[in-house]
């Protein structure tokens, strides 16, 4: 098949999957939403005031036309200003997302860099000790909850009762003049890092180890053994290459789980202004234009990410676009 | 896998009784087994009123260390930890219960039905189904499932279902299309049976061993995950549960008492860790294609 044919297939394909997921986040948050007549208006509201309030958020109106309306919010990433804080959504997640990714960053790429060694290794020691002792330890890594580690850490890292290294809360990682300062944000960055690694080593690890097993017992890597080549050869070459496909699905399908869901609960209890905050806040709050926003976006942006990876995995292996 | 001598392949129950017998010999398997078993015992204790009881009951001793009467301490109410602990162990089960009995069923029953008739318009609009439910992280969509149903007692235990079934689907989907190729349901047709008795008598029982891997990695997703929606606000309303006591406790931590944070995360965390054992060893027990391995 022609490369922009493809490319073009797999665009179309990703219409209906925007659309329901619009669909759906329209429908819990605005269709079937709580009522925010009275939640805007101030006591014994006139009844000119309550219809204007209603067709100001657009009750008067039709499913469809509601939906529309919604659709060309995300289209234009202008929702409007958020019930609680007397500021544009669109402001606030501009703000928040650098914060959220400066964050996230450093413990997703080390969370997969030191599973992929332990894993190589375990692979390479499999049934022996060293395979079995990672793996044990993968399963308990796995079995501690994320909402534990982040308090044990803080506790071990950032309190009095540990090792109080680093600070309990908070984001400064601007100086007085307002430049961007590496040491406050090294200081900031790690306990949360640490507690990413740990969470998400024991989960990767099993993945790549079994990823790896998988690739060792492919007829290719026993001739390229058999012509005497290193087995660090043999792991960057012929493994490692091969098994591209299944990584970057699992790296791109864990970027909203560890961006959304990981910062969520680290950016809550770290009181880091990101993402993860403001959507923490808004679900307290119960604020609906932050909260519509952020699940419409994320749910698109996820779309596009899976699209476009369907569309590199053709450039990994050719073989694909025969399917 | 498939037999060449079909006089040695064993008839149907022993393949389960191997199964069980390739079960028994792991032995990290057997002790999560054992360790499932015990906090099932302990949430039955709080069904039938035995223990557990008195985990609301508020006292003068706040604060207070482990001790004879209060054998975990007591919280900054001066409520019973230990009480607390063993009542959210049967909230936790009652949570993975429902969520993974319901998300089970809903996944074998829509997975299947897509698997079978594959390429038709019902598969192409459940694969779509689950495709949009996948693309919505999945935190959001609990808080907007919590947000639509207006804080409803079982909001959080809805969403889980709605997101969860999507993944037992999708394996038993790719199982049924694999097993309606091979022969004995190419003789089941030829003996005149309705596609639908082929589907429920022949198909589905052949992907038990799959339906029974999945409820056990659910039944663990859905407890940890209940601790986290607790914590956030979003998750048991009524009663107690581990989440909830994590959540309570990080005010306690700051003035150094531990006995909530410490009680509800090793509870939670031996469950977690009896069930990833339990499962793992299921699933060497009841893969075929493992089990041909360990043969060879």
């Amino acid at each position: 098949m022609n490369t922009w044919l493809f490319i073009g297939k797999k665009l179309l394909e990703g219409i209906p999957l925007v659309l329901g997921v619009t669909l759906v986040s329209f429908m819990l948050m605005v269709h079937f939403g709580p009522d925010l007549t009275y939640s805007l208006l101030s006591k014994n509201a006139s009844p000119e005031a309550i219809n204007e309030i209603r067709s100001v958020l657009g009750y008067d109106q039709p499913f469809w036309q509601r939906y529309l309306h919604y659709l060309s919010e995300l289209l234009r990433f202008d929702f409007g200003l958020s019930m609680v804080k007397d500021q544009p959504v669109s402001t606030m997640l501009q703000e928040a997302m650098p914060v959220s990714l400066l964050l996230m960053l450093p413990g997703f790429v080390l969370g997969n860099l030191l599973a992929l060694v332990l894993a190589s290794k375990a692979a390479q020691h499999r049934g022996q000790w060293q395979d079995k002792t990672i793996m044990a330890v993968a399963v308990m890594g796995m079995s501690i909850s994320f909402l534990i580690v982040i308090i044990g850490f803080q506790l071990i890292f950032s309190s009095s009762y540990g090792l109080n290294w680093f600070p309990v809360r908070g984001w400064q990682v601007f100086d007085a003049e307002g430049h961007f300062s590496w040491l406050a944000y090294a200081k900031y960055v790690t306990v949360p890092t640490l507690a990413i690694v740990f969470v998400s080593l024991g989960y990767n690890t099993r993945f790549y180890r079994a990823v790896l097993v998988e690739e060792l017992n492919k007829d290719h890597v026993t001739t390229a053994r058999a012509f005497g080549h290193g087995p660090g050869a043999i792991q960057y070459k012929y493994m490692l290459k091969n098994a591209l496909v299944p990584i970057t699905t699992r790296v791109l399908f864990s970027i909203p789980l560890v961006v959304i869901s990981g910062s969520l609960l680290i950016e809550s209890y770290f009181g880091i202004p990101g993402i993860g905050m403001v959507t923490y806040d808004a679900i307290v709050a119960g604020d609906q234009p932050v909260l519509k926003a952020i699940v419409g976006l994320t749910a698109v942006l996820f779309v596009a990410v899976l699209t476009g990876a369907e569309i590199l995995y053709r450039w990994f292996d050719p073989r694909i676009a025969l399917k | 896998m498939t037999a060449i001598n079909p006089s040695i392949q064993p008839p149907h129950a022993s393949l389960w009784l191997k199964s069980w017998q390739h079960f028994k010999q792991d032995r990290i398997g057997m002790l999560g087994l054992l360790i499932v078993l015990l906090y099932f015992l302990l949430a039955c204790g709080v069904w039938l009123g035995l223990w557990g009881q008195g985990w609301s009951e508020i006292s003068a001793q706040f604060n207070q260390g482990p001790s004879a009467s209060h054998w975990l301490g007591t919280n900054a109410i001066g409520q019973d930890v230990a009480e607390r602990g063993i009542y959210a162990t049967k909230v936790a089960f009652e949570v993975g219960l429902v969520v993974t009995v319901l998300a089970t069923l809903l996944g074998v029953l829509l997975g299947a039905v897509a698997g079978f008739y594959q390429g038709s318009w019902i598969d192409a609009l459940l694969l779509w189904v689950m495709g949009v439910l996948d693309s919505i992280p999945f935190y959001l969509f609990v808080a907007a499932v919590a947000y639509a149903m207006a804080e409803h007692v079982f909001a959080m235990h809805m969403a889980m279902i709605a997101v969860f079934w999507t993944t037992v689907a999708r394996i038993i989907r790719s199982e049924v299309i694999a097993l309606k190729q091979l022969e004995f349901v190419e003789a089941a047709q030829a003996m005149g049976q309705h596609h639908r008795a082929i589907l429920w008598a022949h198909i589905i029982p052949n992907t038990s061993h799959l339906i029974i891997i999945q409820t056990t990695l659910i039944f663990v997703t859905a407890i940890k995950t209940e601790v986290i929606l607790s914590f956030l606000g979003i998750g048991i309303k009524n009663g107690i549960s581990w989440g909830l006591m994590i959540a309570e406790s990080t005010n306690d931590i700051q003035a150094g008492y531990f006995n909530n944070f410490l009680t509800a995360s090793l509870l939670l965390f031996v469950l977690v860790i009896g069930f990833n054992f339990f499962s793992d060893a299921l699933q060497d027990a009841l893969d075929p294609k493992i089990n041909s391995h360990h043969a060879k």
